[in-house]
């Protein structure tokens, strides 16, 4: 594929995060992270159930508030049993990965909250959508199928709030899944 | 919820689409991450790739549970796996056809050298949840396959040769998969080692060109008895390295090189190489490639899988059918002229003509006790039992590659296009056609 960029590394993310006090506002998320995450990413969830089965799920964007609160935004029909299973009590876990590069980054918390999607979230999720479908097609996916993976329903949309206790790399390659503490 | 089967999902096993895994610790800690690979294993079990040992793979040996999406390429569709852990294999053909897909979508990812399997971790699927969400229709398929195979067993059904037969697969590929370049290769018996023996598609015919076991997808597809497919072409599964091992090797014993250039394609994308097996023993490898990426899917990998199959099935038959049938048809007059100096080198039972190599190994071998025969005594008919049991040969037991070995070195003779030629003379049967003055020499 494409050569043209360098590849991102969970030792250059270790590197970056050391180099980084958290944003200002509060949270432990550093600014690139945080920009990282509303940047157009695939956002992918996972949660466990009370009978301790984990419960994948995929969501459309994330905003981050000023306090470091992640506000992640999934389809609701999409994430019945993900939605259960955080309103059970359930962990949280959230992984945001960039296209092309790979970089990526994953927050754990114990706990979330469902929220009802607000009117400005549609138009972040719009301009999200549109900018990680156009990294598909920089790694190779027709236009048609970069569009179809970001589409989805807007009547659909709820979000889940959290405060992220973790924090990790997962950007592949040696290191990956390190967790990046202070 | 339905019941799991997950035969029409294989589109979302591909790789194409990066797959999401959620585990969770013993506490019930989730983790989400992006795994390059789920490969389908039977209707109810996956492979997952096993590169690093991360969280993921820790939960896994502690809690035994995933929860798996998939995403079909092509409709967007999702599914949910829930699944259990069962085992983890490193070796086998199951882990090689991984391994291989790995190096592909590695390779198309710009991870080479990053993504390694380090094992195949098998699932079983408890269940099977539609995502709901946004799909696109899907294309009806160009080339309905089971149609296409029946027609493509029905056209080797008709052939009565062995010759016959073998440039028969290559030109149904063609015919009915739409598959422009393929070959297929002969194991040697006993030999961790195959030679082209037919051949579509390439500038050169490569006829006698070797590939190692273990070379390529090729040479992975005989050494594990198992389809291996590439969407994704990438270096570790190229040609050439052993093939330069080889020739250096030959380098050492004589200047000129002993060994056919590998037929190929210089950049494919995509390449499918399939076992032609009768009765479990390995008999050769069907090989077809291309110029795009992704050509050849699981549905590709399972028609080409029965072409196979059904080659080996009529290669032994012909076999079995194999009696002395003598048609003397006189062949066409060679010009008669000038002269060659053929000769031969016992160490690899090398032939060269003049001073360009023709071939080496059993088939060398062969010609050589021919040429001698027919110097001695001017006889040109000969039958393929005769050479089975001659002890001048020292052929294997069960010789019964020999068949293919003539193909080659008719083949070889006619694409020199030299003053030698054999000619078939009726089943089991051929004649040796000499031309011109010859000179035979044997340098100690």
């Amino acid at each position: 594929m494409s050569s043209s960029f360098i590849p991102a590394s969970p030792i250059n993310d270790l590197a970056s995060w050391a180099a980084q006090k958290p944003a200002p506002g509060g949270g432990l998320l550093t600014p690139d992270l945080v920009a990282l995450a509303q940047s157009g990413v695939s956002v992918t969830l996972a949660s466990c159930d009370p009978d301790g089965r984990p419960i994948v799920g995929v969501g459309i964007g994330c905003r981050i508030r000023p306090d470091g609160t992640i506000r992640a935004l999934l389809g609701r029909a999409a994430n019945a049993a993900l939605l259960d299973a955080i309103a059970a009590g359930g962990r949280i876990a959230a992984t945001f990965t960039g296209a092309p590069d790979h970089r990526a980054f994953q927050v754990k918390a114990a706990s979330a909250t469902l929220r009802e999607a607000l009117s400005d979230d549609l138009p972040e999720i719009d301009r999200q959508c549109a900018v990680l479908a156009d990294g598909l097609v920089e790694i190779g996916f027709s236009r048609e199928l970069a569009d179809g993976y970001v589409a989805h329903d807007p009547d659909d949309i709820v979000a889940i709030e959290f405060l992220p206790e973790r924090v990790f790399t997962q950007t592949p390659g040696p290191g990956a899944g390190a967790e990046l503490t202070r | 919820m339905t019941a799991p089967c997950l035969d029409t999902l294989r589109p979302s096993l591909e790789g194409v689409v990066a797959s999401v895994i959620a585990t969770c610790d013993a506490e019930g800690l989730p983790n989400v991450s992006m795994i390059s690979q789920v490969h389908y294993v039977d209707p109810e079990r996956v492979a997952l790739s096993y590169q690093f040992f991360n969280k993921t793979r820790r939960n896994l040996l502690a809690t035994r549970r995933a929860s798996v999406q998939i995403v079909d390429p092509e409709t967007m569709q999702q599914h949910r796996l829930a699944l259990d852990y069962e085992e983890t294999l490193t070796s086998g053909p199951l882990f090689e056809s991984m391994k291989a897909k790995l190096a592909g979508i590695a390779s198309h990812h710009g991870m080479e050298g990053v993504f390694r399997l380090l094992g195949a971790d098998i699932f079983r699927v408890l269940s099977i949840e539609p995502v709901p969400g946004p799909k696109i229709p899907r294309a009806a398929r160009a080339r309905p396959l089971l149609a296409a195979t029946r027609r493509a067993c029905a056209a080797l059904d008709a052939c009565t040769d062995l010759e016959e037969l073998l440039d028969r697969a290559t030109e149904v590929l063609a015919a009915q998969f739409g598959i422009r370049h393929a070959m297929v290769l002969m194991a040697e018996d006993g030999e961790d080692r195959l030679y082209a023996v037919a051949s579509r598609g390439y500038r050169a015919s490569g006829v006698g060109a070797e590939v190692q076991f273990g070379e390529g997808v090729i040479g992975v597809a005989a050494r594990e008895r198992t389809p291996i497919r590439i969407g994704h072409m990438t270096r570790e599964y190229r040609y050439g390295a052993a093939i330069t091992e080889t020739a250096r090797r030959a380098g050492l014993i004589e200047g000129a090189p002993r060994t056919i250039p590998f037929p190929g394609l210089a950049a494919p994308r995509s390449q499918i190489a399939l076992p032609i097996l009768e009765g479990g023993r390995l008999l050769g490898v069907l090989f077809a490639e291309a110029e795009e990426t992704m050509r050849f899917a699981y549905d590709d990998e399972d028609a080409l899988a029965l072409v196979a199959g059904h080659l080996g099935a009529r290669i032994a038959i012909l076999r079995a059918d194999e009696t002395d049938e003598d048609h003397p048809a006189p062949g066409a007059a060679l010009p008669l002229g000038g002269g060659v100096t053929v000769r031969y080198y016992a160490v690899d039972q090398s032939v060269f003509v003049d001073h360009d190599y023709l071939i080496k190994g059993v088939a060398g071998a062969i010609l050589w006790r021919l040429l001698q025969e027919f110097q001695a005594t001017g006889r040109t008919d000969f039958a393929l039992r005769e050479l089975r049991v001659d002890p001048a040969l020292r052929l294997p037991a069960h010789g019964e590659n020999l068949d293919a070995r003539m193909i080659l070195l008719r083949r070889r003779l006619e694409e020199r296009q030299s003053c030698l030629r054999i000619e078939k003379a009726g089943r089991g049967r051929f004649r040796l056609a000499v031309a011109c003055r010859l000179t035979l020499e044997e340098p100690a």
